[in-house]
């Protein structure tokens, strides 16, 4: 016959795949018995990091596994979790999807952790949030801000924050706290700019008022036409929606103009070039912020100081949410007793009022969180907290 | 074995069907194709949209998002195969660019969001079955007319034509068969992943699915079979060694394929003599 050669290693190829797969069945019931008696009788809990250690997203990625070994290395320096110690197991993505749903089924089934940090970006949580959701296993990402990953399922939890809350609460806080009336707003026409935007007017629409709503492309540098329509409208305050670079000379040209309002910011404003760019224009200027690394309190210093002893060089805010997402699931397993699965489930979902060094935090029914967002102000060319 | 080794094992399926059929764009037919991950894209995602939407049964949909990627195929096949070489090339990698905007762009495919909630229906025993079903039918191809004059418009255009081949049909069909395999593959990749975004589908999924083929050997089947089965398992591989070498384990991977291309230009299943040929002719 003329393809018999061809027939051939095509059954053979069929014979091995579907003998595996078969196998795959029957085994994963004994590894499950297998886990069940390793969590009682094991010195380790095991937890598991994902996301980009290697390739043009490693730097988020290696914050990320650094904010949660600051945190594992303080439980473990403490004694641990009743007297067992825990063990970090990180596994690299890439960046890329198939990786992710890779290493996501080796740490739950290889390695048999009882949770996972990670995943980092929005696209590899939403491949990889499934499979752990399937497992019973739960994962808390503490960087994938994009919508409907809490959604996934009740083991996915998110421990980050989300540019319409960071909008809504400065929103609420300008209006009640600052005890400002008429807003007006600039956004840089993106997807960052467009949701603080919006985020942002729907709220102050329904506790104030909202003026005017301008918007820029990064890059521009003169916003005097804008400008002088929202000076027309004579309001108290400037939301700008945007980095510090529009931001300062924003700042700068409303000053010129005379327009004399309370400028407002999100996280895009935070970089010492605000202030070495937009000078006494930005004094006094108030934003939301994820982490604030000078911020005095001791929980804070404490984690600056281990990071900067262990790697060498400044936490950032992926670091610092890392740690706080960390500090979270080891809390709640410790409540469940280093079980993991539905008891862990039950423990993540009752977590209130955490106290973290990115804000207090507690989490919605879907399982993503609520917090306080920092807020920062320009005050002597320095930012202080002032929440 | 446990279902992470399953897990590898489906992802190779999927791209064991990738690579083959790619291979019977650039290996048989010898044009070289950049915008393969592409038509893999618009597979998965006029399947997924089919059964998300408009609820079509999996394997209607799975078949649907091939036929679709086939008339991409046909639609970009038409105007630049009468290019050749390095300018095809490029003018595939224009095409994929452009497919990659789109997918980013249009509101039902979710922009740079992509589409997620898919049902997870792929498993290992579907996903061979197509690798059994595409690399029989390859055979069976490769062996009648159709197959023949492929391989003749690689090695000779001219002499093809002069033996009375419609070069240009045969090159087009080559790529509409290629493209329908590759958007079969992708309908079983959203089916298996529950999530798909463009970013899959760029320029460096078409660059891992021509190495594959490379690696195995252009224009051998199983060459490409092969080295679909390597390039998916070794970093899998070299992640369960140990964690130094899991760190690196993609600088293996580049000296695995520079290493190749120094001692085994042909690839590991390669034609040589054809190789050969070429090399003289350079």
């Amino acid at each position: 016959m003329k393809f018999s050669k061809s027939l051939v290693l095509i059954s053979i190829l069929l014979i091995v795949v579907l003998t595996a797969a078969g196998c795959g069945q029957s085994s994963s019931q004994s590894q499950q018995q297998g886990q069940q008696q390793s969590s009682g009788g094991t010195e380790t809990i095991k937890i598991g990091t994902l996301g980009p250690l290697t390739g043009n997203l490693a730097t988020y990625g290696v914050s990320t596994k650094n904010g949660v070994e600051i945190a594992v290395d303080e439980i473990n320096n403490a004694g641990g979790i009743d007297g067992k110690k825990v063990e970090i197991i990180s596994e690299d993505t890439r960046g890329d999807q198939t990786e992710a749903a890779n290493a996501v089924t080796k740490l739950i089934q290889q390695d048999k952790v009882i949770a996972i940090v990670g995943g980092v970006i929005s696209s590899e949580t939403m491949t990889a949030g499934p499979i752990a959701n399937d497992a019973k296993v739960v994962m808390i990402t503490s960087s994938s801000t994009a919508k409907g990953i809490p959604e996934i399922g009740d083991y996915i939890f998110r421990n980050c924050l989300s540019d319409e809350v960071q909008a809504t609460q400065l929103a609420e806080y300008a209006a009640k706290e600052m005890g400002l009336k008429k807003f007006a707003i600039m956004y840089t026409n993106n997807d960052y700019g467009l949701s603080l935007k919006n985020a942002f007017e729907q709220k102050a629409k329904e506790l104030a008022s909202v003026v005017d709503v301008e918007t820029y492309n990064d890059g521009e540098s003169d916003f005097r036409a804008q400008l002088t329509k929202i000076k027309s409208f004579n309001p108290d305050a400037l939301y700008i929606a945007g980095y510090y670079t529009e931001a300062a000379k924003i700042a700068q040209q409303a000053k010129e103009q005379g327009l004399n309002v309370q400028i407002l910011g999100a996280d895009g404003f935070y970089s010492p070039k605000l202030i070495e760019l937009g000078g006494s224009a930005v004094e006094g200027a108030v934003f939301t912020a994820g982490f604030f690394p000078d911020d005095p309190s001791e929980a804070v210093q404490n984690f600056v100081k281990a990071y900067k002893e262990k790697f060498n060089a400044e936490p950032d805010m992926f670091a610092a949410q890392a740690y706080d997402a960390a500090k979270i699931l080891l809390t709640a397993i410790k409540n469940a007793k280093g079980q993991g699965g539905e008891a862990l489930q039950a423990e993540m979902a009752k977590i209130k009022d955490f106290p973290g060094i990115t804000g207090t935090t507690s989490f919605t029914e879907e399982g993503d969180a609520v917090k306080d967002v920092l807020i920062l102000k320009v005050e002597n060319g320095k930012f202080v907290k002032i929440r | 074995m446990n279902s992470y080794y399953v897990q590898i094992l489906t992802v190779t399926g999927i791209n064991i069907i990738l690579a083959v059929s790619l291979n019977l764009v650039t290996g048989f037919t010898g044009q070289l194709s950049l915008c393969h991950a592409t038509f893999m894209g618009i597979g998965a995602y006029t399947a997924t949209l089919a059964a998300l939407k408009l609820g079509i049964p999996f394997a209607v949909a799975l078949i649907l998002g091939a036929i679709s990627a086939a008339l991409f195929g046909f639609i970009i096949g038409v105007p630049t195969l009468r290019l050749k070489g390095d300018y095809l090339a490029i003018a595939t990698l224009g095409f994929g660019e452009i497919m990659k905007n789109i997918l980013l762009n249009l509101e039902i495919t979710g922009g740079p969001m992509g589409l997620r909630g898919i049902p997870k229906v792929t498993n290992v025993y579907v996903v061979y079955l197509c690798v059994t079903l595409v690399i029989f039918s390859l055979n069976r191809i490769m062996h009648s007319r159709v197959g023949k004059s492929f391989i003749a418009i690689r090695e000779d255009e001219l002499a093809a034509e002069a033996m009375g081949i419609n070069t240009a049909n045969f090159k087009i069909l080559a790529f509409v068969l290629g493209a329908f395999y590759a958007g079969l593959a992708g309908g079983l990749y959203a089916f298996f992943f529950r999530y798909i975004n463009p970013n899959n589908f760029g320029f460096m999924k078409s660059i891992e699915i021509l190495s594959m083929v490379v690696l195995g050997g252009l224009g051998n089947t199983y060459g490409a079979l092969l080295g679909a089965a390597i390039i998916t398992v070794l970093p899998e591989f070299l992640r369960s060694v140990s964690p130094v070498i899991a760190q690196y384990r993609m600088v293996f991977y580049g000296i695995l394929l520079v290493a190749m291309m120094i001692w085994r230009p042909q690839g590991i299943m390669g034609e040589n003599k054809v190789m050969k040929r070429r090399g003289q002719a350079a």
